[in-house]
């Protein structure tokens, strides 16, 4: 492990904004520090970075334990949420600025930023200020400036949160491919799951301070293991009585049953369904139009959730009938979560 | 989005109002009204305040200027080449520009420590750099004679190694300095909060230290609140009468400042020599005003 957190706690009076955090990083890895607002990741990404410390336990870096080492002899390049670009300085010394204080070379000031503008793809803006940049483009010089003393590891606190939603989609893809083609350890924090498990080869979910679990975006997709984090990804709607639905293993002592749309099949009447007889009939509530799919809210059996439908498929009316057929569904026993497979099903045909 | 429907809301209203022509006209003039006020309003109001200005400033400032020169241009200028008047604007200079340094450095002490850390009891420390503002020069002044004078519990070691302040001029330099506290740090605190730490964070990060962080990134973004705060400073530093008055103990040609200057003179029904010397205050006042409007149109042209 290149990083590794070993049993961080860290409180700001009655608050525990790390409660026994344990985690490891290895070498060249982009991993995001995934949570709600208020769960702790910002405090754990500025532990790392040595902007705050821990109140007890270890952070190691590449095998040296590093938390009496000030946060500007540690070797991270960090990209804050505003930026903080100096706003009295041109891009070039914004970017020079790292190589200048640790009295780098003047040649080798100017070889290193005139490389990293091209990276970042801002060439002839050497000269202007942050104020004549676009958000993009900010993030962009944010990013060169904490990666122009070759840090060993990136640390960025919600790269894209103050940026536009249509750039930002363009942003985190060049970001990650950045980030890979340089191949230094990164950790970036969000409370976005769709940006974490679009960018991230790893995701480590935190919630009220702890880590909930860790794992590769599609691992934790698909196999939630606590509580909180089933309920987290995927747009998860609450099953009040999931025993109504038709040939589901009962489990007494169960707490929530969670569903998301790619768990349902919602049909028309009159459509034909493998498994209508196991089906379930609801009613349509709401609908809304997503863009490459139509989002239905269905009550049924007492419950109400999220269903989607393709384009082509025809279009259901909100009060329409419907059949709901659920094929799998997520259980939590304390903090324990359980995937339960319709028992229509015979064979193993779907995959997430 | 939410302009755009706005606009069509407001266009779709104008449409709806045409159609009721006689309704549309009552409308339009009462709203034109509304917005801006009548003529008569707006003359009105300028009128009110430059006869204010005249009669409080420009009138007496005309009276300053044509008292000084009413014995012709010699007098005033053997009233002004006084030796006594010599040595009170070389004090006044002197006690404005120690006074300016010195608060320039607390100020910028000052106002770092009040925007860039939270500790306990930084209202109260907020509170007191305004505290000369509201204490009365006077009292000021007072409070300065009776630690430093002969009362005081330190007078003795004061006296052993030669240091008068109370009816010298240290003690109207500490005056001055005490009066024009706050003005530099009262310009630059609100900028600085504004600024926030993410840049010195940054900054510190990538381990300039302390003194790189101020020079390049904490005063290029002061320096404009900074000069103006000077300007304003100085203004007052040479202006100051009250707590001045309490500590100099009027010694001519030792620890007379200019506007102590004016008053002996005029208690002494010397009055073109008097209003001499008030011209020279009321140059400064101007160069100062001047100077102050300069730093502005730059500071807002700079940002």
């Amino acid at each position: 492990m290149y990083i590794e957190l070993r049993d961080i706690n860290k409180s700001y009076g009655d608050f525990k904004a790390s409660d026994n955090v344990n985690f490891g990083i290895e070498k060249g890895k982009l991993v995001a520090l995934l949570g709600p607002s208020g769960s702790g990741k910002t405090t754990i990404l500025r532990m790392i970075a040595g902007l705050e410390h821990p109140d007890s336990g270890d952070i190691i870096i590449d095998g040296q334990r590093v938390n009496d080492i000030p946060a500007s002899k540690r070797g991270i390049g960090f990209v804050f949420q505003s930026y903080a670009l100096f706003r009295y300085m041109t891009v070039f010394d914004n970017i020079a600025f790292g190589l200048q204080v640790k009295k780098a070379d003047k040649k080798a000031v100017q070889e290193r930023v005139t490389e990293l503008i091209k990276l970042i793809g801002l060439e002839g803006f050497e000269n202007r200020y942050p104020s004549q940049l676009s958000g993009g483009q900010r993030q962009r010089v944010a990013f060169a400036r904490a990666l122009a003393p070759n840090p060993q590891v990136l640390l960025l606190d919600e790269p894209f949160a103050a940026i536009d939603a249509k750039v930002r989609q363009e942003l985190r893809r060049w970001l990650k491919e950045m980030i890979r083609k340089l191949g230094v350890t990164s950790i970036f924090v969000t409370h976005d799951q769709d940006e974490a498990l679009d960018v991230a080869d790893e995701i480590i979910v935190t919630n009220s301070g702890r880590i909930e679990q860790t794992g590769s975006p599609l691992e934790i997709y698909r196999a939630p293991a606590t509580a909180f984090t089933s309920s987290f990804f995927g747009q998860t709607s609450e099953l009040e009585d999931y025993t109504r639905f038709k040939f589901f293993d009962r489990v007494d002592n169960y707490d929530k049953a969670f569903v998301r749309p790619e768990f349902i099949k919602m049909t028309k009447k009159d459509e034909i369904q493998k498994y209508k007889n196991s089906a379930a009939e609801g009613i349509v509530e709401d609908i809304a139009f997503r863009g490459n799919y139509i989002e239905y809210t269905v009550n049924s059996n007492g419950s109400t959730f999220i269903a989607h439908r393709a384009l082509d498929e025809e279009k259901v009316e909100v009060g329409e009938k419907v059949d709901v057929f659920i094929y799998r569904l997520f259980i939590t026993v304390g903090n324990e979560v359980r995937l339960l497979k319709n028992g229509s099903i015979r064979e193993e045909m779907v995959v997430i | 989005m939410n302009a755009v429907s706005k606009t069509k809301k407001s266009l779709f209203a104008d449409t709806s109002v045409s159609k009721a022509p006689v309704m549309s006209r009552e409308g339009s003039v009462s709203i034109h009204e509304e917005t801006t006020g009548s003529k008569a309003v707006k003359y009105l109001l300028i009128g009110i305040s430059v006869l204010f200005l005249f009669v409080m400033l420009v009138l007496p400032l005309i009276t300053v200027i044509t008292e000084a020169f009413k014995k012709g241009f010699g007098e005033y200028f053997k009233a002004i080449s006084d030796p006594d008047t010599a040595s009170a604007v070389t004090l006044t200079l002197k006690a404005t520009v120690i006074a300016v340094l010195f608060n320039t450095v607390f100020g910028v002490f000052a106002a770092w420590a009040v925007t860039k850390f939270r500790f306990k009891g930084k209202k109260i420390l907020v509170t007191l750099i305004d505290l000369p503002v509201t204490v009365s020069p006077i009292i000021a002044g007072l409070i300065y004679v009776l630690t430093f004078g002969r009362q005081s519990t330190i007078y003795p070691f004061l006296e052993e190694h030669g240091l008068e302040v109370v009816y010298a001029v240290p003690g109207i330099i500490l005056a001055t300095v005490f009066v024009t506290f706050p003005f530099i740090s009262r310009e630059i605190i609100p900028v600085l909060e504004a600024q926030g730490t993410d840049e010195e964070e940054a900054a510190a990060m990538m381990g300039a230290d302390g003194f790189t962080i101020f020079r390049r990134i904490t005063f290029p973004h002061i320096k404009w609140a900074l000069l103006y705060g000077i300007v304003l400073c100085s203004a007052r530093a040479m202006g100051e009468f009250g707590a001045v008055s309490v500590l100099s103990g009027h010694l001519r040609g030792k620890t007379v400042t200019l506007p102590l200057h004016v008053e002996i003179l005029f208690g002494d029904n010397k009055f073109m020599p008097a209003f001499a010397v008030s011209s020279i205050l009321v140059l400064l006042a101007v160069m100062i005003l001047i100077i102050r409007s300069i730093v502005e149109y730059i500071g807002k042209d700079r940002g």
